[in-house]
């Protein structure tokens, strides 16, 4: 369980998030939509105590941090490290022991060359693997199916389900509504650092289509295409 | 792009470059003075100065940016950077050293060392990133170099040059903390700070006497009258190490800036200052690390 209480965030005077209240469940998977700049990443940033904030954040895990695995929008891979070494510096970070990672390649990355030569999908699915190797309790997958392939994606969505059936709490942030309504049990629309709405699996098809009623409007028109 | 880094860490040029000068007279009238055969060493250094501006992407930004006026430009930055080292040497009678201190960087301007192979370059350090895999594969050849100038001063019989060399192996290590990383990757430790910054410290010392230990064997064989000033300067070796690490740590997430980094350079010209120095930037580094590791 993560519970967020009464969370507020500023950059100086710019308010980002305002007096947030959420609770994520053990065995459950959340989405949080929202547009860009709507305060999702900050809100992450947050719950993973790399961001100072007005309010509380409590977990049966303390400190959360040590059990969370934070897949962020992009990951950052030093200039000289190899795919499995950057697996075996996370890895080392929480003291767990890999006995052999390469047989634990399910997305089939060049472990043995620099990380940093790999491509932004490729990328994404070396710091998920790194993640999921981790055994952490709790996940923040922010866009995790950004630049991944479309097998990949297969295999994100495959993993974030056995993730809910082992009781694990996932949180995870796309642009894409279909990998949502596909994985979550409850969707939070953040908007101007507000949750606007939370939505629960039976009622997906009605906000997505509320969603393109809002987002998109006559904006497509204006576009005079016929 | 000198000027501008030089203004980053708080230095106005026009008082930077008097200063470097300054310095280095100083140091080389020092390692002049102090060994015999410097001229190995000085001629090594000024080398590893130039094999730096060598490197591909620089040469392409480089061309880039002058189309193929870009030689020219780059035979002037070589002798720009050889030509002080090839003036000191001349002044201490070394002309055949100068000479190849000179056509070296005149030849080096044509070369371009690629940094980014499709290989990657194997490390005795990869079962524990990162300092040490990736400062490792960015100057693994530097220390079969430094290997056989130690050999170099046990032929001509110079243990103070052995010792500079020890010296300079911590220098290329403490390179390896220069910058800081990702906050990320401090935040993933599951360890306080203390345990963080002894687990920092105790990869350092380890894997720094792996590297070194050719070093220390060769020199410690050769000249075994002269073990407790090696052991000495292999502590001094460490400590300035261990300070570089918490003065690293001390300035999170920022570089390390022009107090801490004046600080650091007096404290391994007087070792015994380390002794106050890595407790201070200990408990400086502790608050740094404080809000990303509980």
């Amino acid at each position: 369980m993560i519970e967020i209480r009464d969370l507020s965030k500023k950059y100086g005077t710019k308010a980002v998030l305002k007096n947030i209240n959420l609770r994520f469940n053990s065995g459950k998977v959340y989405g949080i939509v929202g547009e860009n700049g709507a305060g999702k990443t900050t809100l992450f940033r947050c719950v993973a105590d790399l961001e100072n904030y007005e309010g509380k954040i409590i977990s049966d895990f303390e400190p959360l941090k040590n059990h969370l695995g934070l897949l962020p929008t992009e990951p950052f891979f030093f200039p000289k490290i190899t795919g499995k070494e950057y697996i075996q510096l996370l890895c080392n970070a929480r003291k767990v022991k890999i006995a052999d990672i390469e047989s634990k390649n399910i997305f089939e990355l060049p472990l043995h060359q620099y990380a940093a030569t790999y491509s932004t999908g490729m990328k994404k699915k070396l710091a998920l693997t790194a993640v999921l190797l981790q055994k952490n309790e709790k996940f923040i997958f922010d866009e995790p199916f950004n630049g991944v392939d479309i097998q990949s994606n297969i295999i994100i969505s495959e993993i974030i389900h056995k993730l809910r059936k082992i009781n694990k709490t996932i949180i995870i942030s796309s642009h894409i509504f279909s990998t949502l309504s596909d994985t979550c049990d409850e969707i939070h629309l953040l908007s101007k650092g507000e949750i606007t709405k939370t939505v629960q699996k039976e009622n997906f098809s009605a906000l997505e289509a509320e969603m393109k009623e809002v987002f998109i409007g006559s904006k497509i028109e204006q576009l005079e295409l016929d | 792009m000198v000027n501008r880094t030089l203004r980053d860490i708080g230095i106005l040029p026009i008082f930077a470059y008097p200063l470097l000068t300054a310095g280095f007279i100083a140091i080389s009238f020092y390692l002049f003075k102090k060994i015999e055969y410097a001229e190995y060493f000085y001629l090594f250094i000024g080398c590893y100065f130039v094999f730096k501006l060598c490197e591909e992407r620089r040469n392409d930004f480089l061309k880039s940016c002058f189309g193929n006026g870009f030689r020219k430009i780059r035979v002037t930055e070589n002798l720009i950077v050889s030509i002080p080292f090839a003036v000191f040497l001349c002044f201490e009678f070394f002309f055949i050293a100068a000479v190849i201190l000179l056509t070296l960087a005149v030849i080096l301007a044509f070369v371009e060392l690629r940094t980014t192979w499709n290989f990657t370059i194997p490390t005795p350090f990869s079962k524990k990133p990162f300092e040490f895999t990736v400062g490792f594969r960015k100057t693994f050849y530097l220390f079969p170099a430094l290997y056989l100038l130690t050999l170099k001063a046990v032929s001509v019989n110079n243990f103070n040059l052995g010792v500079i060399l020890l010296m300079f192996g911590f220098i290329i290590i403490m390179n390896y903390y220069t910058k800081p990383e990702n906050e990320f990757y401090v935040w993933s430790y599951s360890l306080n700070v203390r345990q963080f910054l002894f687990e920092k410290i105790k990869t350092a010392i380890l894997f720094s006497t792996l590297l070194n230990l050719p070093i220390m064997l060769i020199l410690g064989i050769s000249f075994d009258q002269n073990i407790f000033i090696l052991l000495l300067f292999l502590a001094i070796g460490y400590a300035s190490l261990i300070a570089m690490i918490v003065t690293k740590y001390s300035a999170y997430p920022h570089e390390i800036n022009i107090f801490q980094g004046f600080s650091l350079a007096i404290g391994i010209i007087s070792p015994p200052l380390l002794i106050v120095m890595i407790p201070y930037f200990f408990i400086q580094a502790t608050k740094r690390l404080r809000h990303l590791l509980k």
